[in-house]
């Protein structure tokens, strides 16, 4: 049964600029048992926080200019005051009360500004223990005769804080995906040659989703440049093992039923004798041994005929 | 040398063993081509228990007599098992709509392989590759 284990995931509106929805937030919250309890005990401790923000925004920022890594992005002294009273407050939005979208927003952005400066995600969780520190040991003696709400305070302090955390390594993963998928684009095109022939040189690793993408990109230049020959150059790839074999050859099938030959070039000779004692049979696939002569045979293939102009002038600069 | 492990379950560490494969194929001094053929049959048990085992350890280690040294690779995954060896160890055959060479093709491609399956309890196969040169 499909439907047995299918979760509603709600809202799937993303927060601008995230991969994250409101209904992954609440999902976020409910698994981090962050509850109405939780942010009256927050809101209980209010006073308390603000009483102490600023004290602990000064051993925070000490602790931060005492390491060469953390201190170099505080050199300009207005930048340092500016982030001392957006740390200000930060901690005090965490018992504010308040923790719905705008909340949750402001952490994501501030996700993103950390990403923008270059600061790491281990000198952010570094930083974050500094501060639990400090209010954990104000917490204990403010509250030395309640010590069990002191503990319930905190405890409820450090959900919020994970769901901060959660929020913050969003936007370092979300750069992550992106870059991997601008890479992605990068490392796999199809480019037109002459009317009806596409080349695509291949370079690195092909892993499975690269494979895909290999595959759609072709078959959708096919389409759209409406080409005959599809010449695959994989000089650059320093091993085909029988996953990425069974791709190529599923790839050739594909352009095949589009009406297009694929030539496949640039095997080197220790993927040529592994693909033979691995077993793969590549007999439906036409190969030439390097990328020129693949181009010569596709343009053969299309009629087209290369004659040397023994008049023409050497380009001069 | 001493034993590498390394833990697989992503395409990533599929990668990442291949490579480590390579260096260890390099250290003990194997042909580039025997490199190729090494980090292929890597490639080839390592997508078998990402495939279906979803997470399993590669070990690696030098071994060797006398007169010859060579490559010992240790997969081992506590899987599904297999339930039928010789009849995944031929050609062609596959559950996952795959070529089917995978552990055929990791055999011709090594020097010595030998598997050991439970289903319900896992999967071991032990490859070794020797250097033929020395």
């Amino acid at each position: 049964m499909v439907f047995k284990d299918t979760m509603h995931i709600g809202n799937l509106e993303q927060f601008e600029g995230t991969d994250v929805t409101p209904g992954e937030i609440s999902k976020r919250k409910d698994f981090l048992q962050f509850r109405d309890a939780d942010i009256e005990r927050l809101l209980e401790i209010r006073q308390f926080s603000q009483e102490h923000v600023e004290s602990i925004v000064e051993e925070f920022y000490h602790h931060l200019l005492s390491f060469p890594d953390t201190k170099e992005f505080f050199r300009d002294p207005r930048v340092l005051a500016r982030v001392k009273k957006a740390q200000i407050d930060y901690f005090n939005q965490l018992t504010a009360g308040n923790y719905s979208d705008d909340y949750v927003r402001g952490r994501l952005k501030i996700g993103r500004v950390h990403q923008n400066i270059g600061l790491s995600f281990d000198t952010y969780l570094g930083a974050y223990r500094r501060y639990l520190e400090s209010f954990f040991l104000r917490l204990f003696d403010a509250y030395r005769s309640e010590p069990e709400k002191a503990v319930n305070s905190f405890l409820s302090m450090l959900k919020l804080v994970f769901l901060d955390i959660s929020l913050a390594m969003d936007s370092y993963l979300r750069t992550i995906r992106l870059q991997t998928e601008a890479i992605r684009e990068l490392a796999t095109p199809v480019l037109q040659v002459r009317q009806g022939l596409l080349i695509s040189p291949i370079i690195g690793l092909i892993d499975t989703q690269r494979a895909r993408q290999l595959t759609e990109s072709i078959l959708r230049s096919i389409r759209e440049q409406r080409a005959k020959v599809v010449v695959i150059d994989i000089t650059g790839v320093p091993l085909v093992d029988s996953k990425v074999a069974n791709h190529l050859v599923q790839t050739v099938e594909a352009a095949r039923l589009m009406g297009a030959m694929v030539i496949l070039t640039g095997i080197s000779p220790e993927i040529a004798q592994t693909l033979v004692v691995l077993g793969v049979n590549l007999s439906t696939v036409r190969t030439v041994g390097d990328l020129q002569g693949g181009l010569e045979e596709a343009e053969r293939y299309l009629g087209y005929r290369l004659v040397k102009d023994d008049k023409a002038t050497p380009f001069q600069s | 040398m001493q034993e590498i492990r390394i833990p697989i379950c992503s395409d990533t560490d599929i990668v990442a063993a291949r490579k480590l494969g390579r260096e260890m194929g390099t250290k003990l001094g194997f042909s580039s081509s025997e490199l190729t053929l090494i980090a292929t049959a890597i490639s080839e048990i390592a997508r078998n228990m990402v495939t279906y085992a979803h997470d399993g350890v590669i070990s690696f280690a030098a071994v060797g007599t006398t007169n010859k040294r060579g490559l010992l690779i240790v997969a081992e995954d506590k899987g599904p098992g297999i339930a039928d060896l010789s009849l995944a160890l031929q050609d062609g055959y596959s559950t996952s709509k795959s070529l089917g060479l995978g552990l055929p093709g990791a055999k011709r491609l090594m020097d010595e392989f030998e598997i050991d399956s439970k289903p319900g309890v896992g999967t071991v196969i032990k490859m070794i590759k020797w250097n033929r040169r020395q």
